[in-house]
């Protein structure tokens, strides 16, 4: 099966298929999983895999720099998501003194 | 080492969605991360690989460990009740986008094509730097303003009295 064999050799589809798997179990870790900071990191496991499936398109594709270019422009919206994203955390932990996002159900006190 | 560094990356990964301890998590997180730097090495992209432990397994990840030690909450908090419908909604969709891209990538044409066409050589940071400061010098000093941005608005919402 030439699918299977260029999977376990690291072809494209290879590479997409780690992609797609990390990016389901990010997605599970949002889903499934109630403190926010686990959510958090599932999130950027998502965004891990967005970034691996984007390099992988650039190489395969012959080598094109644009796609590190953008790898570089996701890497700088990532690194501002992450700061906010931590300080709206200790902000609600503040407020509510838990980071269960079941309790943080109301939008007043 | 491409099957390696892919079983790094998804074991950390599942690790990180089964633990309980959130600081041992955030490790886990780093475990990751470095499997993705290693795919990227092996995509001959050794740019990306540095930037990827910089800023992910070191920045990022430093980051979130602070703030985990700094809530003290090392432990997801009990439930306050059980949503087994909403569990298995989520197992459902997750299992069915699983299955429909599975089933898109193992027979799509056109990334078998791709796969067939000769290789490139390594990107290099002169490469990239012409680049970025050729065509997208515009896009760059916007993406510095907003680093710029995110650093005020952190600490304006950390603050207590501003």
């Amino acid at each position: 099966m030439t699918t299977l064999s260029s999977i376990l050799a690291g072809g494209l589809q290879g590479y997409i298929l780690v992609a797609l798997l990390l990016f389901l179990i990010g997605l599970g870790t949002v889903l499934c999983r109630r403190s926010i900071l686990l959510q958090f990191m599932g999130v950027e496991l998502m965004l891990n895999a967005a970034n691996v499936a984007l390099l992988a398109f650039a190489r395969f594709r012959g080598g094109d720099v644009q796609g590190l270019v953008f790898y570089l422009f996701i890497i700088a919206v990532a690194a501002c998501e992450a700061s906010v994203g931590l300080g709206l955390v200790v902000g609600l932990y503040r407020h509510r003194h838990s980071t269960d996002t079941d309790r943080a159900d109301a939008l007043r006190q | 080492m491409f099957l390696i560094f892919a079983l790094i990356t998804l074991a950390g990964a599942v690790a990180l969605a089964l633990q309980r301890n959130l600081v041992v998590a955030g490790l886990c997180l780093v475990l990751s991360f470095t499997g993705v730097a290693g795919l990227f090495l092996l995509l001959a992209n050794p740019v990306a690989a540095a930037l990827q432990i910089i800023v992910y397994s070191g920045a990022i990840v430093v980051l979130l460990l602070f703030v985990i030690m700094l809530l003290n909450e090392h432990q997801e908090e009990a439930a306050v009740q059980a949503r087994p419908l909403q569990r298995w909604v989520s197992v459902a969709v997750i299992l069915a986008l699983g299955a429909g891209v599975l089933k898109l990538v193992a027979g799509s044409p056109l990334l078998r094509r791709l796969d067939a066409a000769p290789l490139p050589a390594v990107l290099t940071l002169g490469s990239l730097g012409d680049a970025l400061f050729s065509e997208h010098l515009l896009a760059f000093e916007v993406a510095g303003l907003l680093l710029l941005a995110a650093m005020v608005s952190a600490v304006a919402l950390v603050k207590r009295d501003l």
